[in-house]
C-alpha cells in the first residue's frame, strides 16, 4: 500500500480527536445519542485508518499494544458478566444496576457514577478489541494468541 | 435425616460421584474404577434407605410455572434399586473388563476414566428421570440418558460401526423424544401445569388426551426397543459388552416402560391405546422371539430377547396388569444383564462372539455356566426361579383377557424357552471349539452373584412381589396387591407355564429341521425391515444436504444465490401460509416530509448505480452512498442513536472494502469475470426473486398499524429512574440488558473462533 505525506500525516493528526470522541460516546452515552457499542466503532475506525494509511508493519511499530486486543474484548467480557452477575451475588436479578432507582447518583462532572456505565463500558471493549483483533489477523499484524 | 436431604441423596451422590471420577481419573486413572464402584454402592445404599415418598420441590422458572420436583415414589425407587444396584455390579465387572477391552482396542488406560464416569453420568440420568414429578424436568433427563447412551454406545469411537450404531440410536431415540416434548408442551398448554401428579389428576378423556398418550407411547416405545422402531438396539451391541449389560438389560430399555407406567393413568383414558400397546407389544416378542433364533453373535440374540422381552412388559401394561409388568421389569433386568455380561466374559475368554465358534466349556467355566444357568432358567421361566413369576403374572394376565391371547402369549414364552436353550446350550454343551483363557474374578462373580439372586427370588418372591405392588400402586395412584406363590393346581397360569414348556422343548428338539425358518426371515428382512426404511431416510436427507452444499460452496454467486432463495422461500412460506394481502394499503406521502424522500430516492438512485456500474472503485462508493442515504432517513424520522450507528458502520464498511480493493491485483485476467449467459440470467431470476420478496414484506409490514405506543411511553418513563436521559442507552443496557449480554458474548465468542481458525492454518 503506497502511503503518502499527507495521509500519513493526516491519520497522525485525527487519531486523538477520534480517540477522544470515543470516550466522549461512553460518558455521555447515558445523558445524549451514543453508547458503548458507538464507541467502539469509533475507536475501531480510528486504528482501521492508521492501518489504511500507514500499512501494518509500521502500525505494530507505532502501537506494539495492539497485538493484545484480544485481551480487551475477553477482558470486555467479563466485565460484563461480572456486572450482570455479581447483583445476583447480593440477592438481587440479574443485572441489577446500582445505585437503584429512587437512589442518589453521584456524578463526576458530566459521567454518572453508575454500574450501567461498566456494562457500557465492557461493551466498548469488546467491540474495540473485536475490531482491532480482526484487522490484525486479516491485515498481517502479530496478535497475541495467534502464534503457536 | 432432613426430608428434602433423604429424597436427594441417592441423586447427590451419584452427580457427585461423577465428578469425582472425571476428576480424579484424570489424575490417576486407576482411582476411577474403585470410585465409581464406591459412588455405585452409596448410591444402591441411600436408594434402600429412602422410605419417603412426599415430593422435594424447588422453583425453577416460576413464571413459567416450571418446578424441580423430584421424588422417590415406589415406581421411582423399583428403577433407582435397578440402576444403582445392576450399575454396582455392571462397574465392578467393568474394573477387570475395561484393561482387557483397551488392551484389544489398542487404547491407553487413560481412556479408562472416560467410561466410568460415563456410566455414572448414565446412573445420575436414569435416576433423576425416575424421580421427576415434572414433565420438563423429565424430558431434560430423558435427553440426558439418550445423549450418555450415544458416547457409550460410541465408546470405541475408532472403529465405524459403532460410530454408527451410536449414531442409529442417538437418532431414534431423540428423534423419538422430539414427540415427548410435543406431549409435554400439549399438556402444559391443556392444564396449565407442568407437574406430572397433576397432569395425571386433571387429564379428562378426549381427543387431545389421547393423541398426547400416543405421542408419549411412540417416545417411550422407540426407548424400550418395541417395533417397528427395534433397530436401533441390535447394532447398539456395538458397544462394550458392560455397556450393554447396563443399558440394554436395566436401564436404557426399561427408562421407556417407566415413562409408560408413570404416565399410565393418562394413557388409559386415551381411546384404543392400551390396545394399541397390546399390538406392539405382541409385534414384539414376536420379532424379538424369531429373530433371536436367526442369530449367531451372542449379544445380538440377547439384544433381541430383549426386545421381544419389553414386549412381554408393554402387553402386560395393555392389559392392566401395571404390578405384573412391574414384577416383569425387575426380575429380567436381572437375568438379562446376567446374560449380557455371560457374553462380554465368555468373549474375553475365548475371543470369540459366534455360538458357532463356541460349546462346551461347562467344565472349563464351571461358575459362570451355573450363573448364566440359572438366569437362562429364568428366562425360560423354570420353576424355582425368579423367571417362572415373571411368565406366570404374564400368563394370568393373558388367562384373564381371555380370546387369543392366552395362545399368542404360550408361543411367545414357547419362543422364549427356545432361544434361551440356544444361548446358553450353544455356549456351555456340547464339544469344546475354543479353549479359553483365565479372566480376572470380578468377571465371574457379578454372574453368579446375579444368579444366586434369580435363584433367590424364585424361592422367596415376596422380595419382588413387594418392590412391584409399590411401584405399581405409584404408577395407577390406587393401591394394588401383587401376590407371589407357586400355586400347585391345574388353573390358567399353570396349564399355560406346562403347555410353554412342552412346545419349547418340543421345539428344542427339533432345532434341525426349523431353524432355517428364522434365518430366511432374517434375511428377507434385510432388504425390506424397517431399519432399511431409516437407513434409506438418513441417506436421502444426508445426499440432499451433501448436494446442496457442493452447490453452494462452488462460486461466490451461487453461494449467495443460496442464501436469497433460500431467504425467498421462507418469507415466501410465511406469506403464504400468513397471507397480509387485506392489510396491504397505499399509504399517502405526507408532503412536508420530503427531505426524507429527498434521502430514500438518493438511495435509490445509488442502489441503481451499484446494480449496473462495472468499476471496483465505483461500486463501493454507490454501496456507500446507500449506506449513508438510509443513516440520514433515520435522521429525519427522529432516530439519532440508529442514525449513528448506521454512520459508523458504513464508515467502517467503505474503509474495509476500499483496503480490500487495494490489496487485489490491479489488472485481473478480464476472462474469469465474464459470466455465461446462464449464469447471468439465472443471477437476474434470484435477484428479482429476493427482492421481489424484500418488498412485500417491507410492505407488510409498514401496511401494519402503528404500534401500541404504551410500551415505548412506558420505557420512556422508566428511563429518568433508570438514571437515564437516553432512553436508547437505557433500554440497551438496562431494561434488555440481558439481550445485550447475548449478543456482547456472541461478538466475543466470533472473536475466539477466528482466533482459533487463525491459529489452525498457522500451524497447517
Amino acid at each position: 500500500m503506497s502511503s503518502t505525506l499527507l495521509t500519513t500525516s493526516v491519520s497522525r493528526l485525527i487519531l486523538a480527536p477520534t480517540m477522544l470522541t470515543a470516550v466522549a460516546f461512553v460518558v455521555k452515552g447515558y445523558a445524549s445519542a451514543g453508547d458503548g457499542f458507538s464507541a467502539g466503532v469509533v475507536a475501531g475506525t480510528a486504528v482501521v485508518v492508521q492501518f489504511m494509511a500507514v500499512g501494518p508493519r509500521e502500525l505494530a511499530n507505532r502501537f506494539p499494544l495492539l497485538r493484545y486486543a484480544p485481551w480487551l474484548t475477553f477482558g470486555g467480557l467479563l466485565l460484563g458478566l461480572l456486572t450482570a452477575f455479581v447483583p445476583v451475588a447480593l440477592g438481587d436479578p440479574v443485572l441489577t444496576h446500582y445505585p437503584r432507582p429512587e437512589e442518589h447518583v453521584p456524578h463526576l462532572g458530566l459521567l454518572a457514577m453508575h454500574t450501567a456505565i461498566l456494562f457500557d463500558i465492557a461493551v466498548f471493549l469488546i467491540v474495540f478489541g473485536f475490531i482491532v483483533s480482526l484487522l490484525g489477523l486479516i491485515g498481517g499484524i502479530g496478535v497475541e494468541g495467534e502464534t503457536q | 435425616m432432613p426430608e428434602p436431604l433423604q429424597v436427594l441423596l441417592p441423586l447427590l451422590v451419584s452427580v457427585a460421584g461423577t465428578g469425582l471420577v472425571a476428576g480424579a481419573g484424570a489424575l490417576r486413572p486407576q482411582l476411577a474404577a474403585p470410585i465409581a464402584v464406591g459412588t455405585a454402592t452409596l448410591a444402591f445404599i441411600t436408594t434402600l434407605l429412602s422410605e419417603t415418598t412426599s415430593a422435594v420441590t424447588y422453583n425453577w422458572a416460576p413464571t413459567w410455572g416450571l418446578q424441580l420436583s423430584l421424588a422417590t415414589d415406589g415406581l421411582a425407587r423399583l428403577y433407582m434399586l435397578l440402576a444403582s444396584g445392576i450399575g454396582l455390579l455392571v462397574l465392578a465387572y467393568s474394573s477387570g473388563y475395561l484393561p482387557l477391552h483397551l488392551q484389544h482396542t489398542g487404547s491407553g488406560p487413560e481412556r479408562g476414566p472416560r467410561f466410568f464416569a460415563l456410566i455414572l453420568l448414565f446412573m445420575t440420568a436414569m435416576m433423576g428421570l425416575v424421580m421427576s414429578q415434572d414433565i420438563i424436568l423429565l424430558i431434560l433427563f430423558w435427553d440426558l440418558t439418550a445423549i450418555t447412551s450415544y458416547f457409550l454406545i460410541g465408546y470405541d469411537h475408532q472403529r465405524r460401526d459403532s460410530r454408527r450404531a451410536a449414531l442409529t440410536a442417538l437418532l431414534i431415540t431423540v428423534a423419538s423424544a422430539v414427540f415427548l416434548i410435543a406431549a409435554g408442551a400439549m399438556v402444559m398448554h391443556q392444564l396449565g401445569t407442568a407437574s406430572i401428579p397433576e397432569i395425571l389428576e386433571f387429564a379428562e378423556p378426549g381427543t387431545t388426551t389421547t393423541v398426547i398418550g400416543v405421542m408419549i407411547a411412540i417416545a417411550a416405545l422407540a426407548k424400550s426397543a418395541q417395533a417397528p422402531l427395534h433397530f436401533w438396539l441390535p447394532r447398539a451391541m456395538a458397544a462394550p459388552t458392560p455397556v450393554s449389560a447396563y443399558l440394554h438389560s436395566a436401564a436404557m430399555v426399561a427408562a421407556g416402560v417407566f415413562l409408560l407406567a408413570r404416565v399410565y393413568p393418562l394413557l388409559e383414558l386415551g381411546t384404543g391405546l392400551m390396545d394399541g400397546l397390546l399390538v406392539i407389544g405382541f409385534l414384539s416378542m414376536a420379532v424379538g422371539g424369531v429373530m433371536a433364533l436367526a442369530q449367531h453373535e451372542l449379544k445380538r440374540i440377547l439384544a433381541y430377547s430383549t426386545i421381544g422381552q419389553y414386549g412381554y412388559v408393554v402387553v402386560l401394561l395393555g392389559l392392566g396388569n401395571v404390578a405384573a409388568a412391574e414384577v416383569y421389569v425387575l426380575i429380567h433386568a436381572l437375568i438379562k444383564s446376567a446374560l449380557f455380561l455371560t457374553a462380554g466374559s465368555v468373549t474375553e475368554a475365548t475371543g470369540e462372539t459366534r455360538l458357532e465358534r463356541l460349546g462346551g466349556l461347562w467344565n472349563r467355566m464351571p461358575w459362570i455356566a451355573a450363573g448364566s444357568g440359572l438366569a437362562a432358567a429364568g428366562l425360560a421361566a423354570l420353576p424355582l426361579t425368579g423367571g417362572f413369576f415373571k411368565d406366570e403374572v404374564f400368563f394370568a394376565g393373558a388367562a384373564e383377557r381371555g380370546g387369543v391371547i392366552p395362545l399368542l402369549a404360550v408361543a411367545g414364552a414357547a419362543l422364549t424357552f427356545a432361544y434361551s436353550w440356544r444361548f446358553w446350550g450353544g455356549i456351555f454343551v456340547g464339544r469344546v471349539v475354543t479353549e479359553p483363557r483365565r479372566i480376572p474374578l470380578v468377571m465371574i462373580a457379578p454372574i453368579v452373584f446375579l444368579g444366586a439372586l434369580v435363584l433367590f427370588l424364585g424361592i422367596f418372591p415376596g422380595v419382588a412381589a413387594e418392590i412391584a405392588e409399590e411401584a405399581g400402586s405409584a404408577s395407577v395412584r390406587a393401591p394394588l396387591v401383587m401376590h407371589l406363590a407357586y400355586h400347585f393346581n391345574l388353573e390358567a397360569p399353570n396349564v399355560m407355564a406346562m403347555a410353554t414348556w412342552a412346545a419349547g422343548l418340543l421345539l428344542v428338539a427339533t432345532s434341525s429341521r426349523w431353524a432355517f425358518i428364522p434365518r430366511r426371515i432374517a434375511r428377507a428382512s434385510r432388504h425390506v425391515g424397517p431399519d432399511r426404511f431409516g437407513a434409506w431416510v438418513i441417506g436421502a436427507l444426508n445426499g440432499l444436504s451433501r448436494r446442496l452444499h457442493a452447490y453452494e460452496v462452488q462460486t461466490l454467486q451461487q453461494r449467495v444465490g443460496t442464501i436469497f432463495v433460500a431467504a425467498a422461500i421462507l418469507v415466501g412460506v410465511t406469506i403464504l401460509f400468513a397471507p397480509p394481502w387485506p392489510s396491504y394499503r397505499v399509504g399517502r406521502f405526507p408532503v412536508d416530509e420530503w427531505p426524507l424522500a429527498l434521502f430514500l430516492a438518493l438511495a435509490a438512485l445509488a442502489g441503481m448505480v451499484a446494480t449496473f456500474t462495472s468499476g471496483r472503485l465505483s461500486l463501493v462508493l454507490a454501496l456507500s452512498a446507500v449506506g449513508y442515504s438510509i443513516s440520514a432517513v433515520f435522521v429525519f424520522i427522529g432516530a439519532p442513536d440508529v442514525a449513528l450507528v448506521a454512520v459508523l458502520i458504513e464508515t467502517m464498511m467503505t474503509l474495509l472494502l476500499l483496503g480490500v480493493i487495494s490489496l487485489l491485483p490491479r489488472d485481473v485476467d478480464q476472462s474469469q469475470l465474464t459470466e455465461s449467459i446462464q449464469q447471468r440470467r439465472r443471477g437476474r431470476v434470484i435477484g428479482v426473486l429476493a427482492a421481489g420478496f424484500a418488498f412485500a414484506i417491507a410492505w407488510g409490514v409498514l401496511s401494519r398499524p402503528a404500534p401500541d405506543p404504551t410500551m415505548s411511553r412506558q420505557l420512556i418513563t422508566l428511563a429518568p429512574s433508570a438514571h437515564a436521559s437516553d432512553i436508547v442507552t437505557a433500554i440497551l443496557a438496562d431494561f434488555r440488558g440481558l439481550d445485550t449480554m447475548g449478543e456482547i458474548t456472541v461478538i466475543a465468542i466470533a472473536l475466539l473462533g477466528t482466533l482459533t481458525l487463525f491459529a489452525a492454518r498457522r500451524r497447517v
